[in-house]
């Protein structure tokens, strides 16, 4: 029987009735990564040590027995796997070796799940197209040539071409919603603090919070429910108790109050993407959700508060790699300081080295206040806004991205500005640290649709219980690509 | 955004931009300023500046030593290394 396009719980099932071992999923896995290699979803396989855990899940070894035990999970290569190596799409770290793990990684590792491999991305997780990975494009499972989103564009296309399951990914301006709406999968970015980021590669430190790539909502409420806690080793990690996901996702959502947002002009979009939404809004408002206009009145400066902090915070964070403790070193230089330049020159893409430039002007004296200080102001303004709309409704509905996937090399050539904007409804609610999920709604143009519900801060129970009653009334998450292409 | 201030930047960030990409870059730099010099436009007047979602200072637990020394683990990783130290090349003349 075949695995590939199977949930979480459909292979849990498969396991528990011992149609097939554990063993035989991870080989079937492995085969599926070997026939689908030119989608190039993956920087590192983890062969050797997956077959081994599975052997000693199948020989009883393994005490777990939780919903993950056994199940194939591709990992983000932006997370540190102990003895595994973590390039984040990057020339810089093509040789490194992490000598820990991420306390995600380690969650989803002690709840019994077999990591197969690190998935391709943007390097460092800066992109939305999957293009500026120094391990090449990753293709879109429903179209070659065409981008699968980004940053985290492997993780979304090995799902999506049904290799994994699930797998991981980091969100710090939409980067798991985005991509998960170009391949036609479910992904979900959890509320700031939520998720550890220990041992995950720092980008924009106050944006970054990583969340499941999955076939359905279900599935991310199981995911979420293993990566999610309380971690003494991350600062900001909320120290609050986290509710089994399950429990209420299967509740009526009658009464449920949904916004929309009035500052969103929907006219702008493709007439298709306006449709799929449309239609999206009647099929909740047959489940009994009820929709309210709501006012986000600074939402139009998302793009630009955002493209001031997530810079600025990136330079910061980025000035750690210079070629001494670990990564790569430059074989031109004379000196220390020429040491640090050439490796960093040599090692950093082009997009990298534009945001650590932007960041460090933005960040320089005499431009601090004018740009980084006043984008934590209108980022404050973005944060009140949403905090009077939750007043009034669960959740926000919106689409996930103001167009289907794109080609290759179409966007962002001339001016990068114009990938910038393709974060439009992603971005604020990295800026205000709320729980957004992106669902498949629908196909234009033989290419899927995304739908984006944003929910009040810690209530990723409320957006998991509408997207998991949306999908047990629909198909859209159902939908396959033919592959015949790869 | 001129090439002196291109150049100041990239020295800031220790970066070497080769000299058929500058114009582009000095343009990408250009277009993203301006993107971002919108926000002038907004009034932020006695708005506090939010730089962390969570409002919160800092959470602090005590300095217990729970994990083996793994110096060579780390040496391991650099590009060149003795047996207690991480090697760069000559600071003084």
């Amino acid at each position: 029987m075949s695995i590939q396009f199977k949930s979480i719980l459909e292979l849990k099932s498969m396991l528990n009735s011992k149609t097939i071992s554990s063993s035989e999923l991870i080989e079937e896995t492995f085969k599926l990564t070997k026939d689908l290699k030119d989608l190039n979803c993956f920087v590192t396989m983890n062969e050797d040590s997956a077959k081994q855990k599975a052997k000693q899940i199948d020989q009883g070894k393994y005490k777990n027995n939780s919903y993950l035990t056994g199940i194939p999970l591709g990992q983000k290569d932006l997370f540190c796997t102990e003895g595994l190596r973590t390039t984040c799409a990057s020339k810089i770290l093509s040789n490194f070796i992490p000598p820990y793990s991420a306390t995600v990684v380690k969650k989803l590792e002690d709840s019994g799940s077999i990591t197969i491999g690190k998935t391709n991305m943007d390097e460092f997780a800066m992109g939305s197209s999957n293009e500026t990975s120094f391990y090449g494009n990753v293709h879109n499972p429903w179209k070659r040539n065409y981008v699968p989103g980004g940053s985290s564009g492997g993780s979304a296309a090995a799902v999506a071409a049904g290799i994994v399951p699930a797998s991981t990914g980091t969100d710090t301006g939409g980067s798991i919603r985005q991509p998960a709406a170009h391949c036609g999968i479910t992904g979900m970015k959890p509320t700031y603090g939520k998720v550890s980021r220990w041992g995950m590669v720092a980008f924009a430190s106050s944006l970054d919070q990583a969340g499941p790539l999955a076939r359905s909502a279900e599935d991310c409420a199981i995911m979420l429910n293993e990566m999610s806690g309380h971690d003494l080793k991350d600062t900001t990690s909320l120290d609050v108790e986290h509710t089994d996901l399950l429990r209420s996702i299967n509740n009526p959502i009658k009464g449920i109050k949904i916004g929309i947002v009035k500052e969103f002009n929907l006219n702008d979009l493709d007439s298709k993407i306006q449709e799929r939404f449309q239609d999206s809004k009647k099929l909740f408002e047959k489940l009994g959700a009820k929709f309210i206009k709501i006012s986000l009145q600074n939402i139009s400066a998302s793009v630009p508060t955002y493209y001031s902090i997530a810079p600025a915070e990136c330079s910061s964070n980025l000035s750690r790699f210079d070629g001494v403790k670990f990564g790569h070193r430059s074989k031109n230089s004379n000196n220390l300081n020429d040491l640090y330049i050439q490796s960093r020159s040599e090692g950093f893409g082009d997009e990298v080295k534009r945001r650590i430039l932007i960041g460090t002007y933005a960040l320089s004296a005499g431009y601090y206040d004018a740009y980084y200080k006043k984008a934590q102001q209108v980022r404050r303004l973005i944060k009140n806004d949403f905090e009077s709309a939750f007043e009034t409704v669960d959740l926000i509905m919106t689409p996930t991205s103001p167009n289907t996937a794109f080609e290759f090399d179409s966007k962002g050539a001339q001016n990068p500005v114009e990938l910038y904007l393709e974060d439009l409804f992603t971005i604020s609610s990295n800026l205000a640290g709320l729980p957004a999920i992106s669902i498949p709604h629908g196909m234009v143009d033989n290419l899927p649709v995304g739908l984006q519900l944003i929910g009040n801060f810690l209530r990723e129970d409320k957006i998991l219980n509408a997207a998991h009653v949306f999908q047990k009334n629909s198909e859209f998450h159902l939908a396959k690509p033919s592959l015949e292409d790869f | 955004m001129d090439k002196k201030t291109v150049t100041t930047i990239c020295y800031l960030a220790r970066l070497k931009i080769d000299k058929e990409k500058a114009q582009k870059i000095e343009n990408d730099l250009e277009a993203i300023i301006e993107l971002i010099s919108k926000l002038q436009n907004i009034d932020t007047s006695n708005v506090e500046p939010l730089y962390n979602p969570l409002e919160k200072t800092a959470l602090k637990h005590n300095d217990v030593i729970d994990s083996d020394n793994r110096k060579e683990k780390f040496l391991d990783n650099a590009p060149s290394s003795n047996e207690d130290y991480f090697l760069v090349p000559r600071v003084m003349e």
